[in-house]
């Protein structure tokens, strides 16, 4: 009995030996260096980042990939969009003009370095100097100095209150580099997150792996993630089902979900963004300056009809600038309904009996825009604005309509969040001009307490919705496509990032 | 031979510059620059405008110009806007890709086409020929993205034999290379196939018209040998000369399908370069292309003096 056991042992290692021998010599065996070693997780994002460097590009691509992956901040929105305290584990003030910020201990860079109070002011001091070209040094301008009190201890003194400030310590251009890696921040950036760069096969991919001191204990769950640059919707859509990729993070077009939502080996993640897409005038051009144009052109647009025509169904619609993950949103979609025949009375009062003609320049780079605008035409015809469409080129609709103004209308989503500041200024490509939205602006800015800031950003709902500067049409929709078993993708998204901690798979 | 090359080697220079005096003036004539698009609709205005001064775009074009063609006639084509990288291997890195990419879909264009379009001038007017015909006709109709995603949806989505796209890089491997170009090879040859199958019949129809082909029949030549040996001998010339156009198509087309299949290539490169304005990048891509053209046409030049002995350029 004992003879046959040993004699079957022997036989099937021999066979095994055989096997894998043969396989070997045939050259079948995978390569070892192909096979990863823990969970990996492959991404498509549409576009390539035009770097790697958050404190050179605000582009959304960039801070998909870098942005709570590679690169972390003081404070940090979470996936509710709550401000929650992170690289700086908390701060306090007394006087609401100097904030003293205590550093988490023993946080590492990939480098290995241990994350210091210099870096801070090394990093935030770089952000405020116009030298050093930071998209939005701006947000900077409030801040005097930045003292190291001691290696974890930082306070910085502002020169006037600012309402904004810690939620612009949590943005993508406030993320915490060490200063030694200044220099390479465009193609190899170096941070504090639950993964570091791996490469940049330029052109086809970006690879991270695992970062192995994550300050968060039990994170990342993946040990690599590969970002995958598919422009075509309908190609990665189909490395989708074919398997080559687990997560259709943008670009999932409204068209295309019901497929999703049939295939049985796919789930569909759908929740809200901060992108709000708009029809743009240009206030400094007749007959746009007029007020009555503006609200007539309101009145004129159904925009669930556009919501349901253009989007098929998806998105939110809206009625003032602030997006519905903003804690202050009030609903004002209806405030401005939709009422042809008071927008044709408005259109004889303002002298436009028979309505007048327009251009409407659409970038086609998002499709978006191109079937809204279609929506709009006829919407638009129906009260007699006979309006021509127009397609542009993405950089020439940079150039001519957000650049110099050139233009009488546009469709374009505005993902920033908390932006209404762009409505304050009147050289924007607007170019409206409201002494009375400026002026409860800016006191919003200085505004700190809770109740009386929310009563500033209701008054600032009502009176966009009253000057309709703009027409808001719809909040974008968050549609991520993902195999089954994938878990922890974000459901709205508050900032412009793909956080990817705690992603992994279903066990 | 030698007076041949000397002329075509100033003609090669000549081009050569006007291409790049046009695109360096075009690129940056047109609406919309790097800064801006660096800075897209969230950066500030003062942010850009510093970016573009700092990239040295608010200097005169004739003074970049100039210090642009110095680095060229140097062999430094520039570094990358948006990857940080030189212009020079970025294009070598690519080539990789679209270079296996158009040779394949050349070897599937003439082994299809060639000996369709031959045999369908010899069954001229019969079923074999219409059946040819009809294929070619929708060969030509069908756009070639189209081609591309229905090959995607039924090798790799629904079969699983290959997968939807992409290209893991030559060092994964020669067999799963050629398995990532398979199908957009196969896509891209087809239009292409499609066209060169046409030309060869009609070439071949013509040659067979011809007195001496009368006559090699006569003197009891077998079809075999008449059509190989002397007909498509004869009709190489025209089929050539298409053939020659026809891979500077396939270089453009594979902008197309190098998107659908999502292949790291030269024509996406090109694309997106041309989107986010990385100028070095599109001056290096045109001028690289414009000297590959020209240097095809002076092959199939020297091609005609070897088919036909008559030609030989005095």
């Amino acid at each position: 009995m004992a003879g046959s056991l040993g004699l079957g042992w022997l036989r099937g290692t021999a066979a095994l030996l055989a096997v894998g021998f043969g396989l070997g010599i045939l050259g079948l065996a995978k390569p070892s260096v192909a096979v990863a070693q823990g969970p990996a997780l492959v991404v498509q994002i549409t576009a390539e980042p035009p770097g790697l460097d958050l404190t050179a590009t605000p582009a959304s691509a960039t801070a998909t990939v870098v942005f709570y992956n590679i690169q972390e901040a003081l404070v940090k929105v979470d996936a509710q969009g709550r401000l929650v305290p992170w690289l700086a584990e908390r701060w306090h003030t007394t006087d609401n003009l100097n904030y003293t910020f205590f550093l988490r201990k023993g946080v590492r860079f990939h480098n290995g370095r241990e994350l210091t109070a210099a870096d801070v002011k090394f990093v935030l001091d770089r952000a405020r100097n116009p030298e050093t070209k930071h998209p939005h040094a701006r947000q900077y301008e409030d801040i005097v100095t930045i003292h190291v009190r001691d290696p974890l201890t930082v306070t910085i003194a502002l020169k006037r209150t600012n309402a904004m400030f810690i939620y612009n310590l949590a943005r993508q251009g406030s993320v915490i580099y060490p200063r030694e890696a200044v220099d390479q921040q465009k193609s190899q950036p170096v941070g504090t997150g639950p993964f570091a760069l791996e490469r940049w096969d330029r052109g086809d991919r970006i690879v991270l792996k695992r970062n192995p001191d994550y300050h968060v204990s039990g994170l990342p769950k993946l040990d690599r993630v590969t970002f995958r640059f598919i422009p075509d919707a309908n190609a990665a859509l189909a490395a989708l089902q074919a398997g080559d990729i687990d997560v259709m993070a943008f670009g999932l077009g409204p068209e295309s979900v019901e497929l999703v939502r049939r295939a049985p080996n796919l789930q569909l993640i759908q929740g809200e963004t901060t992108s709000d897409v708009i029809l743009a005038l240009n206030n400094s051009r007749k007959p746009y300056s007029d007020v009555r144009v503006r609200r007539a052109i309101t009145h004129a647009i159904d925009k669930p009809e556009v919501v349901k025509g253009a989007m098929f169904g998806f998105g939110r619609v809206l009625g003032s600038n602030i997006d519905p993950l903003n804690p202050y949103f009030v609903d004002m979609a209806k405030a401005v309904p939709y009422d042809p025949a008071r927008a044709k009375q408005l259109l004889m009062e303002a002298g436009y009996p028979s309505g007048f003609e327009a251009v409407l320049k659409v970038p086609p780079q998002y499709p978006y825009t191109v079937r809204t605008g279609e929506v709009l035409v006829a919407q638009l015809a129906k009260v007699g604005v006979r309006v021509k469409l127009e397609q542009i080129e993405w950089g020439q609709w940079l150039d001519r309509v957000y650049k110099n103004a050139d233009y009488d209308m546009s469709i374009i989503g505005h993902a920033e969040a908390w932006d209404a500041g762009n409505y304050a200024n009147p050289k924007y490509y607007y170019r409206y001009e409201s002494a009375r939205f400026q002026e409860v602006f800016a006191e919003s800015e200085r505004t700190l307490d809770e109740k009386k800031r929310r009563e500033l950003y209701v008054q600032l709902q009502k009176i966009m919705a009253d000057e309709a500067p703009v027409i808001w049409l719809y909040a974008y929709p968050r549609l991520v496509a993902a195999k089954k078993g994938v878990q922890g993708i974000w459901k709205d998204l508050p900032t412009p990032s793909l956080d990817l901690s705690e992603v992994g798979w279903a066990k | 031979m030698r007076r041949l090359i000397l002329r075509r080697a100033v003609a090669f220079l000549a081009t050569l510059f006007v291409v790049s005096l046009l695109v360096f003036t075009v690129v940056r004539v047109l609406p919309g620059d790097p800064a801006l698009l660096i800075m897209g609709t969230e950066g500030s205005p003062e942010a850009a405008a510093a970016l573009r001064r700092a990239m040295g775009l608010d200097r005169p074009i004739p003074v970049q110009y100039v210090e642009w063609l110095g680095g060229v006639l140097r062999g430094d084509l520039g570094r990358s806007i948006q990857y940080d990288v030189g212009v020079g291997r970025l294009i070598l890195s690519r080539l990789a890709v679209t270079l296996p990419l158009t040779v394949l879909a050349a070897v599937f264009m003439t082994l299809a086409a060639v000996p369709l379009g031959v045999y369908a001038a010899t069954r001229n007017g019969r079923a074999g020929d219409y059946v040819t015909m009809l294929l070619s006709q929708l060969g030509i109709a069908v756009p070639s993205f189209w081609a591309g995603l229905l090959l995607i949806l039924l090798f790799a989505v629904r079969l699983g034999w290959v997968q939807a796209g992409g290209f893991d890089g030559w060092a994964a491997g020669l067999w799963s290379g050629l398995r990532a170009l398979l199908l957009p090879a196969f896509a891209l040859g087809v239009v292409q196939a499609a066209i060169l199958t046409r030309t060869t019949r009609a070439a071949v129809l013509e040659v067979l018209r011809a007195d001496y082909v009368r006559t090699g029949r006569a003197k009891g030549l077998s079809e075999r040998t008449l059509t190989w040996k002397h007909v498509v001998r004869n009709a190489l010339l025209t089929i050539v000369t298409i053939l020659g156009l026809q891979l500077g198509q396939l270089l453009t087309g594979s902008i197309v399908l190098e998107n659908v299949f999502y292949l790291p290539g030269l024509g996406r490169l090109a694309l997106g370069a041309i989107s986010a304005r990385d100028l070095p990048v599109v001056q290096g891509v045109v001028l690289f292309v414009a000297a590959t053209v020209v240097t095809l046409n002076f092959v199939v030049d020297i091609l005609y003096a070897v088919l036909d002995p008559r030609i030989r350029y005095e």
